[in-house]
């Protein structure tokens, strides 16, 4: 084997184009490990503006032609994705002098080009589960859902080795789709503390008040407005918290729940006191959560909560509801305050307390400003990874595909 | 010569008139000294059989068992069909001459396999979405065209039964004329322009 460890990196998104979490994670990790010697190529879909070809900090990234005809729907174009990224990515590979020791995919929506080029390059397959179908929608109630649920399956079974990033994860993915113990590896999930250190110190007196006024404290909800992310929980909230403090909620965000939560808040007659921003860009999103005196992550299924973290690390206390991945980054009452999952009056409860005690809202900072640089760093979690690919590597070199 | 041939059915799994035709093809492939394997869709997976007329069968099954549509039912199979192939090619020294594609449903695999192992296709058209689904241009058709579309750029040459489907083939997708071959089953000179068009694609090709 050539000294280099090479790695193949699949991602339906990858910056700038950021849907949801699996975005920021490729671009750290795949970063992180070009930093400790992994040759890193990413394969990802094509954004307007980007680049289809260009190297960052080390990292080989590609963008391939994502399908860009009408599709039936979500999932059909998902596989249909999947084509051109496997048709691509074969190309780049067959090119190279040496090929690519292991393919890593994250997430069923690159699953079938993971697996395609798995068995015509005969080379490891390792998976990254961030989510999984089941757990996203509390069961699988439709033929879309059972198919995406399947493809999960299959994904599973045909990698060499299943990531999650919570042990909560870890045992969910075992139950989901039977998998072995030994199949299973927990790598937690990592953030970049110092996109948050701002060498000038951050005005947030002047920010602020471009979206509150001086008397209202900011709670910020950071999130896809969709069910599972038990945003509603927090809307529901709000009048609660109002009760006893005066507040803004802010919320960054969009998705299929948007109108009906709009039309929530106007019911309530609280359209002043609730601001949906839909997506920001990224310096008014750091500007917020290092300014927000609040974060709530109120979900109902959280295979890690990246969000939390992040507040963690721009030292913004946070409430989270007590469920998931979110139970392992946040300790009660001392990196963080634990609701009740699906319960606005416990929601309500941390939301108040953090906001008119601060003893406890600067010892909840300080304390998870620690625990995020002591166990969420990307250089740790590259380390990890890369004795991941070495033991695959190890096993493989004795496989009859070797 | 060692030829894959890729047919959605085979028998004894009869949709349409394909599967008579691609049995009697791979037979006299035989006949003629070609080692020929057909890979086909079954309702259950089988490994590799050598069946009496000399043919040797893959059939693979969807490992997804719920679909929301043929797309979909389509492209969670590919792949099966890239690990049959995959197989037969290391298992044999890594050496395929080249691949015969029946129509739209397994171009995704023939694609991969060339891109990624320089193994030639020829896509070989039966019909077209056009004509099957006329005057509709909904996204469920313009996806199978793109497929179609996808098959005849990345193919070797295109091979058709007429004349007629020669020039709707030039028609619809824009193929240039020279790449479309007619070889059509009631000539007298049948199997003899399919080992020539065999044997042009497997020394030309594009194997290193």
């Amino acid at each position: 084997m050539k000294n280099k460890l090479s790695v193949m990196m699949f991602s339906w998104e990858y910056p700038p184009r950021v849907i949801g979490g699996i975005s920021p994670h490729v671009f750290f990790l795949s970063k992180s490990l070009a930093e400790i010697g992994v040759k890193v190529y990413v394969v990802t879909c094509d954004f307007p503006g980007a680049p289809a070809h260009e190297v960052i900090d080390g990292v080989e990234v590609n963008r391939i032609d994502s399908y860009k005809n009408p599709a039936p729907d979500f999932a059909t174009w998902v596989y249909m994705m999947n084509l051109n990224m496997q048709r691509e990515a074969a190309a780049i590979v067959n090119k190279m002098d040496a090929k690519i020791d292991v393919f890593h995919v994250h997430d069923w929506l690159v699953a079938t080009a993971g697996i395609g080029l798995k068995h015509v390059f005969r080379k490891p397959l390792l998976v990254t589960m961030h989510s999984t179908e089941i757990g996203r929608r509390d069961g699988l109630h439709t033929d879309t859902e059972k198919m995406i649920h399947e493809t999960e399956a299959w994904l599973t079974y045909e990698a060499w080795k299943v990531i999650c990033c919570s042990d909560y994860m870890v045992s969910h993915v075992k139950w989901a789709f039977g998998l072995p113990d030994d199949k299973l590896v927990k790598i937690p999930n990592g953030v970049n503390t110092s996109v948050y250190e701002n060498p000038k110190k951050e005005d947030c007196e002047a920010f602020r008040a471009k979206f509150a006024l001086p008397t209202e404290k900011i709670v910020l909800y950071v999130g896809r407005l969709v069910y599972e992310k038990g945003i509603h929980i927090l809307i529901n909230a709000v009048p609660r918290v109002l009760e006893k403090v005066d507040a803004k909620f802010i919320i960054v965000g969009s998705g299929y729940m948007k109108d009906q939560l709009l039309n929530i808040v106007r019911s309530m007659k609280l359209e002043h006191k609730v601001l949906f921003m839909g997506f920001v860009d990224d310096e008014t999103l750091l500007r917020l959560q290092k300014c927000a005196d609040v974060s709530v992550v109120p979900s109902l299924f959280e295979p890690f909560g990246i969000v939390a973290l992040e507040a963690m690390a721009a030292k913004s206390p946070v409430v989270v509801s007590d469920t998931g991945g979110l139970s392992e980054i946040v300790n009660h009452d001392s990196t963080g305050f634990k609701a009740y999952p699906n319960n606005p009056d416990s929601l309500a409860w941390g939301i108040t307390k953090i906001l008119l005690d601060e003893n406890y809202k600067e010892k909840i900072k300080k304390n998870a400003y620690k625990k995020v640089q002591e166990k969420y760093d990307w250089e740790k979690i590259a380390d990890q990874t890369k004795q991941v690919y070495k033991i695959v590597l190890g096993e493989y070199s004795k496989s009859f595909w070797a | 010569m060692r030829v894959l041939i890729f047919s959605w059915e085979y028998p004894p799994r009869m949709v349409g008139q394909l599967a008579e035709y691609v049995s009697a093809l791979s037979t006299q492939l035989v006949k003629n000294k070609i080692e020929t394997y057909v890979i086909t869709y079954h309702d259950s997976l089988t490994s590799i059989v050598k069946e009496a007329n000399g043919v040797r069968v893959v059939r693979v099954a969807n490992p997804v068992r719920t679909h929301i549509g043929v797309l979909t039912w389509d492209l969670t199979l590919n792949q099966e069909v890239e690990r049959a192939s995959a197989n037969i090619y290391y298992q044999k020294g890594k050496h395929v001459d080249l691949i015969d594609v029946y129509d739209w449903h397994f171009i995704p695999a023939a694609v991969s396999l060339k891109n990624a192992l320089d193994i030639p296709f020829i896509y070989s058209v039966e019909s077209l979405e056009d004509h099957r689904s006329a005057n509709a241009n909904t996204p469920h058709n313009m996806s199978i065209k793109s497929i179609e579309w996808l098959g005849f750029y990345e193919s070797e040459k295109v091979s058709v039964k007429s004349e007629w489907m020669r020039d709707e083939v030039v028609r619809i997708h824009n193929v240039p004329k020279e790449k479309v071959k007619v070889v059509s089953p009631s000539a007298n000179s049948w199997m003899k322009d399919v080992l020539k068009l065999y044997r042009n694609i497997a020394k030309g090709g594009c194997n290193k």
